[in-house]
């Protein structure tokens, strides 16, 4: 088939990052210990999901050409609605559980609404609504509650094996495939992908932008709420902190699986892939018995790089093209 | 008289587009030299080589009687040449000295700025264009001709000889057009020699020794102008002068466009009945197309003639009046509600409004039928790709494939997509802002065979163009817009003498020109 260049482009990004993933399982496989171990393999699976399921939906708000910081935030506010609506509200956790998506679902209609109807810039909002949810979920425990001792029905959400795979990961799983296809295979993939290209060519297009832009914040608050609800099932205990810092790893996810952050260029695979080559390099550096005692740092240290070397990877073809197609047209000066 | 400028045969291309085809122009010292032309005509693309922004591809400048080989804006800055746009470029924030100072002084030992001297120029230069101006002010609060002022105040601190005024007085009061007018003619009266580009002809006679035509980029004529010195700018009717000039512009030759004009609209789709949008500046706009009709938009850059297809595509609302659809009264919220009621708009701005340079041309022409061809929300390769292909060879689009790149088409490529997005809709109105700018000349002439085609089919057309030969050739009925509304109808195939001269404000000929005179 006939590719067009920014598609061959884009598989080239995703390739080079499978490569990067390649060499990490091997020189981990070599160097670390215990490290390709069936419960080892679990153990990076069950500390990514939450990340993943962020950055899973963190992607089509980027492809749109938006961001939204508040997800890590939407997370702390729902696990601790959780824990108080089934604790305080006497609600069965399943129960709580739904109204907990419900939650996530405002959360992200707050911003969409601010963001659509207001006009305010994604940055903007977003910025505002990481600290009034963080804030909330301090005012609701008082910044000292905690919400423990949950039934263990719940706690296998989080602890628990089926199939021999960890429980969480069915949820991502699932989630992957669904997003998969919303962001490849239907209009709403098409249409974000054409609002982040260009927002004012997809309004002269009839294209619903400010629905689509809605749908996608809303999306991502539902999801938050899931993963807090995986956060909560996993540590056994829901506080206010729970999930800090997280809607940066999901950016940092997002944009290393080759989604532009200037919106129109990404995939869904490529997200998994960054998910994927951040969680084995955190993992991996703290079973080398060199890099154990400072594995957190490190691993920091090393995310850095693997994004400016990604970025840079996918940047250099691409001044080459635009160096080609700035000729054509008008030549302002020789 | 001695000559400050001299250009010989220049011309200069953009790919196929020939915007200069060997003019000639020399402005003296000492004088007002006016430059005119249709929208199009070359004027911006001359103004660019006179102030180095484009190189030309042949022919020669010479500035003082000295061959400048390559002339570039910063070579043209030591030259002395300037040009004051319409909007004028200064920093907002800072003050009318620090302005002045930025573009004039070089820095002290250390970088260090000299205050006191900064202030006493910028007072003095002020003092030379007669503007009262505090120095300190800063230019955000100054009126936009009293930023002229500093710009041209900053022309003369750089030593200018040779100054470029692009339609300055197109967002002036009569008062302030006035004040600017005495800044002119005393510049004038030191031997600067201006070249000043407007539409308004009553300026050219108020204030210019000689006037220039570009006709799509030539140069039809020099001439000189009579009664320069005539301080009469409110004369009514027009000279003898006034019409050879319009003569010029538009030229001699019948437009000759190939489609014949169909002969009987059908009913009536399209009515719009004093329409208003003060936000735009749109005022009383009564207008109505019929089924099978093609109505042509002539008028000058600025007259609302995108802002009224805005209205009716309902990417700004209207304040008031009424739109009314096959005799059904409408609102029109937004683009999509447009397009459900059949509306279908080409937008202007092709690469930012009417094609997504990034995505495939097929992305392209499903985007605003995504509910007709993509019923569930899945979408359906098979569906779009032979809907794609068929529109490629339906409008004679040159592409690799319906997978080839949006922006990897030549413009006239990439107005057939546009064009193609908005037919798969099936509208019942469509409206094709300057359909065929920026396109070559085959593509144009197909773009006019579709065009005519769908009208014959039945569609309603509101035709906008800047390009008079295509609305006299391809229009059933012009509408003329001018100031906001409508000043004017003329049946198609008119004179273009005519048609310029509504366009341009001038009451002459035949015509059911409505007199206008509002300030901008």
């Amino acid at each position: 088939m006939n590719l067009p260049p920014k598609t061959r482009m884009l598989l080239r990004h995703e390739t080079v990052l499978l490569a990067v993933l390649v060499a990490e399982f091997l020189f981990f496989g070599v160097a670390g210990r215990n490290f390709g171990t069936p419960d080892n393999l679990a153990n990076i699976v069950r500390h990514s999901v939450e990340i993943g399921l962020l950055a899973l939906v963190m992607m089509p708000v980027v492809l749109a050409g938006g961001i939204d910081l508040s997800v890590g935030s939407t997370l702390g506010l729902c696990a601790v609605l959780f824990g108080k609506l089934w604790r305080d509200g006497g609600l069965h956790w399943e129960v709580a559980a739904v109204a907990t998506l419900g939650i996530g679902a405002t959360a992200g209609g707050v911003n969409a609404l601010l963001i659509t109807t207001l006009r305010l810039p994604p940055l903007i909002v977003t910025l505002g609504t990481y600290s009034l949810f963080r804030g909330l979920a301090e005012a609701i425990t008082h910044g000292t509650d905690a919400f423990t001792r949950f039934p263990p029905t719940f706690l296998f959400l989080g602890t628990g094996r089926i199939a021999g795979i960890p429980a969480q990961a069915w949820i991502f799983v699932s989630v992957a495939v669904a997003m998969w296809l919303l962001v490849h295979r239907t209009t709403f993939g098409r249409s974000w992908r054409a609002i982040g290209f260009a927002p004012e060519g997809a309004r002269y297009a009839g294209l619903p932008v400010g629905r689509r832009l809605a749908f996608a914040h809303v999306l991502a608050g539902t999801v938050a709420a899931l993963a807090a609800i995986t956060y909560t099932a996993r540590f056994g205990t829901a506080k206010a902190d729970a999930g800090t810092g997280y809607e940066l790893a999901a950016i940092t996810a997002v944009v290393l699986g080759g989604t532009s952050i200037f919106g129109g260029i990404g995939s869904v695979h490529g997200t998994l892939l960054g998910v994927a080559a951040i969680a084995v390099l955190g993992n991996g550096l703290s079973r080398v018995p060199a890099t154990m005692s400072n594995a957190g740092e490190l691993s920091g240290l090393l995310t850095g790089v693997l994004l400016v070397l990604a970025l840079a990877g996918g940047a250099v073809p691409k001044w080459f093209v635009d160096r080609r197609s700035r000729k054509d047209p008008a030549p302002v000066l020789p | 008289m001695s000559c400050l400028l001299q250009l010989t045969s220049v011309t200069k291309s953009f790919g196929a587009v020939r915007a200069l085809k060997g003019v000639s122009f020399d402005l003296r010292a000492g004088e007002v030299h006016a430059l005119l032309g249709e929208n199009g005509a070359g004027k911006s693309t001359l103004i660019k080589v006179i102030t180095g922004a484009h190189q030309p591809d042949e022919g020669a400048i010479e500035v003082r009687g000295n061959r400048v080989p390559s002339l570039t804006p910063g070579e043209a800055h030591r030259l002395g040449i300037a040009c004051i746009y319409q909007q004028p470029a200064l920093f907002p924030d800072l003050t009318v000295a620090e302005n002045i100072g930025i573009r004039l002084e070089a820095l002290g030992p250390f970088g260090r700025v000299r205050w006191g001297a900064r202030r006493k120029t910028a007072e003095e230069l002020l003092r030379r264009v007669g503007a009262e101006i505090d120095p300190d002010a800063e230019v955000r609060s100054l009126s936009m001709p009293e930023q002229q002022l500093v710009e041209i105040a900053c022309a003369l601190g750089a030593g200018a000889r040779i100054v470029v005024m692009d339609e300055p007085t197109a967002s002036l009061t009569r008062e302030e057009q006035q004040r600017l007018f005495g800044v002119v003619q005393g510049l004038r009266a030191d031997g600067v020699g201006i070249i000043y580009i407007s539409h308004r002809l009553e300026e050219i006679f108020a204030l210019a020794d000689r006037v220039t035509v570009l006709r799509d980029g030539e140069s039809v004529g020099t001439r000189g102008v009579r009664n320069a010195e005539g301080s009469d700018p409110d004369r009514s009717g027009p000279t003898l002068t006034e019409n050879e000039l319009i003569q010029l512009m538009v030229g001699r030759e019948v437009a000759s466009i190939d489609p014949p004009p169909s002969t009987r609209p059908g009913a009536t789709m399209l009515s719009v009945r004093r329409l208003g949008c003060s936000s735009m500046g749109l005022r009383d706009i009564t207008l109505e197309v019929g089924t099978g009709e093609i109505v042509g938009m002539a008028g000058l850059i600025g007259a609302g003639r995108t802002e009224l297809a805005r209205i009716l595509f309902g990417l700004t609302p209207a304040d008031s009046g009424e739109i009314e659809l096959a005799g059904k009264p409408v609102t029109i919220g937004s683009p999509r509600e447009a397009v459900a009621l059949g509306i279908a708009y080409v937008p202007e701005d092709r690469r930012r409004h009417g094609v997504i340079l990034e995505m495939p041309i097929a992305d392209n022409m499903t985007m605003a039928v995504h509910e007709r061809i993509f019923p569930g929300t899945w979408l359906r390769p098979m569906a779009e790709r032979s809907l794609a292909e068929r529109q490629i060879s339906d409008l004679g689009v040159k592409a690799s494939g319906p997978d080839a790149i949006g922006g990897s088409l030549s413009g006239g490529n990439q107005q057939k997509v546009s064009l193609a997005r908005w037919l798969a809709t099936g509208p019942r109105l469509l409206i094709l802002d300057e359909p065929t700018q920026g396109v070559d000349v085959g593509a144009k002439s197909e773009i006019h065979k579709i065009i005519r085609r769908l009208a014959d089919e039945g569609m309603a057309v509101l035709l906008i163009s800047s390009d008079l030969p295509e609305v006299l050739g391809m229009a059933d009925r012009i509408a003329v817009m001018r100031g906001g509304t409508i000043t004017a109808f003329f049946p198609g195939g008119s004179d273009a003498r005519t048609v310029m001269a509504a366009a341009l404000g001038q009451a002459v000929g035949a015509g059911t020109g409505a007199k206008e005179g509002a300030p901008c």
